[in-house]
């Protein structure tokens, strides 16, 4: 453990040790963890290059605030398996860099896994109850508790009093302003736990998914992937190595969501998929409440 | 360590050094979850359930509401007069002050340089009409008279006198139009309609009860005769006592004399015509008994 714990780069363990020595960014003693419940692969990922002569290949499109500065990382290329990085992107602030809020995170999680729930679980009431319509038994003189139907509730075999009734619909929207804003504090917190990763395109030498698995293993990204693009073209070869891998997966950015998001260890995005998000997510900051329903076209809308 | 910034600033810093958020990391705001009292169970939800002791209210047959143990209701014994009557029927226009107007001209929502119809107030989010809840329209209403400043050419659908004097002050013209529900519909939200591919109708002339008021050059109906609405403008400047300028002499003169037939809904569009967003084409009717009916 201690032997780990040397070797493991970056931020984590040098402000470990200087807290020890200064008090002002030391972290409080309740969000302390101890060394063996860091992800392995976070730890033995490569640090960071300390030279910043790599090029910045995409600005911002849209208008970043002026109290605020674009965060940046690294654009990589899936065409090696050990590639260096190609250069820097800047991405917008108010979509990458927003405050963690992790209740809005459970909110929009319960969400996507209730809306489309139909329980249709279905019990009968003792009046569906195939019987039932005639006394037992006469109502005085058998020395038999009196009863009116054998399929009452009491009754083995009888109806079931309150039990669930029919398909029954778990369906709510919540506000839409709230599920956008949880798309980006979900890309937030990837980003600034180093599980995001940028890529120029997909396109990869072979439809082999021993390679993808290489790759992933050498460059230490984790154990689950989700690959997002644009189009409803996406590349032949990384269709066919996502195919048979479980826990590698490419899907649209339209699909984008916070539980597939949350469920993968790593989201990796292409450039075209950081500017079609940050478009769609940066128009609901600044635009007025809908006049008709959304699914209409908005001349605004990107 | 590092200087962020960012609106996520320390906190985004924080996390970097905490485990990964995944599923089984999510929670909500304490406090936010309060348990469901389960009747029927437990020291507190058992026993009675919340029902009380004994009669009508735990075994679930109390009468109806207002009910009185069989005095007159209140609701029976008052008698009825026509205060309400028809009260569910009643046009309805919804209120614009001249202080809202202001605002929103202010923050740029509104374009006085073009000319002001309720689809503009509408699209800037100025005002919010219901036209299936007997709603006919917008009416200005004078409040902020003081400190109105802008010379814009607007239209609405009824106006007080205080307003009127307050735009024409400033070089400003107003006009009272009518439109009837459908016509209001399709102006209030006017890309629904043409996605659903139906020609543009043509405006209805108003009811019996409302054609005084809009053939009154003092409301400035669009009905009046042009040439009362000029003297009605002079004699508003001499009552309320301010000099009325020349607007013939203005630079945006075009634009402020630009006005609506009678039957027309939009500017720049007849009634018949249908108008293809997705092409971005307008279809005209050739017809002849389509052309009769849509110009009449």
């Amino acid at each position: 453990m201690f032997r780990i714990s040397v070797t493991v780069c970056g931020r984590g363990i040098s402000k470990r040790l200087a807290s020890s020595f200064s008090g002002e960014d030391a972290l409080p003693s309740n969000l302390r963890i101890p060394s063996n419940l860091v992800d392995r692969a976070r730890a033995e990922r490569p640090p960071p290059p300390s030279d910043s002569s790599l090029p910045v290949l995409r600005r911002c499109d849209a208008a970043v605030p002026v109290h605020l500065s674009p965060v940046q990382t690294w654009v990589e290329t899936l065409e090696r398996r050990d590639s260096k990085q190609l250069g820097l992107v800047d991405l917008h602030p108010d979509v990458f860099a927003v405050p963690t809020r992790i209740d809005i995170l459970h909110e929009v999680e319960l969400w996507q896994r209730n809306f489309k729930r139909i329980s249709r679980a279905h019990t009968k009431v003792r009046s569906e109850v195939r019987g039932g319509g005639k006394k037992p038994w006469r109502q005085k003189g058998s020395g038999k508790a009196r009863h009116g139907s054998i399929r009452s509730p009491i009754w083995r075999g009888g109806g079931v009093s309150h039990g669930p009734r029919g398909p029954t619909s778990f369906y709510y929207m919540l506000p839409m302003r709230v599920r956008v804003q949880g798309l980006k504090i979900a890309l937030s917190s990837k980003l600034a736990q180093d599980y995001l990763h940028v890529v120029d395109t997909l396109n990869i030498p072979t439809p082999d998914p021993q390679y993808l698995m290489d790759l992933i293993r050498y460059r230490h990204w984790g154990e689950s992937v989700l690959i997002v693009d644009v189009g409803e073209e996406l590349p032949e070869n990384i269709l066919q190595a996502t195919e048979s891998l479980k826990t590698v997966n490419v899907i649209p950015a339209i699909g984008l969501n916070v539980h597939s998001m949350l469920k993968h260890e790593v989201l990796v995005l292409t450039l075209e998929a950081v500017k079609f998000l940050e478009n769609k997510l940066l128009w609901h900051d600044e635009r007025f409440t809908l006049l008709y329903p959304f699914k209409l076209p908005y001349t605004d809308l990107p | 360590m590092s200087f962020t910034k960012n609106t996520g600033g320390k906190a985004l810093d924080l996390l970097q050094n905490l485990p990964r958020i995944t599923l089984a990391n999510l929670r909500p705001e304490p406090g936010t979850k309060k348990a469901e009292k389960k009747r029927g169970r437990g020291q507190h939800g058992g026993n009675r359930s919340g029902r009380g002791h004994k009669g009508e209210r735990q075994r679930g047959n109390r009468p109806r509401l207002g009910f009185e143990g069989g005095q007159t209701p209140f609701y029976l014994a008052i008698p009825k007069y026509g205060y309400n009557e028809g009260h569910s029927r009643r046009a309805q226009y919804q209120p614009l002050t001249l202080n809202r107007l202001q605002y929103l001209i202010d923050l740029g929502r509104i374009d006085p340089t073009q000319p002001i119809d309720l689809t503009q107030l509408v699209n800037g989010r100025g005002v919010t009409i219901q036209p299936q809840k007997r709603d006919y329209g917008v009416q200005l209403v004078g409040e902020g008279a003081g400190i109105f400043a802008a010379k814009v050419n607007i239209e609405v659908q009824m106006a007080s006198e205080e307003a009127i004097a307050a735009i024409e002050r400033n070089g400003g013209i107003v006009t009272t139009g009518f439109y009837d529900p459908r016509s209001l519909a399709v102006l209030c939200k006017p890309v629904p309609y043409f996605l659903s591919g139906q020609p543009i109708p043509k405006r209805m002339l108003p009811g019996e009860d409302m054609v005084p008021y809009y053939t009154d050059a003092a409301n400035r109906g669009y009905l009046a005769d042009p040439e009362k609405i000029q003297k009605a403008r002079i004699a508003l400047a001499q009552k309320y006592g301010y000099i009325l300028p020349d607007i013939s002499k203005d630079e945006l003169f075009h634009m402020l004399f630009m006005r609506k037939d009678p039957r027309q809904i939009f500017f720049g569009l007849s009634p018949g015509w249908v108008v293809n967003m997705a092409e971005k084409k307008i279809l005209k009717p050739t017809d002849d008994k389509l052309l009769q009916y849509y110009n009449s």
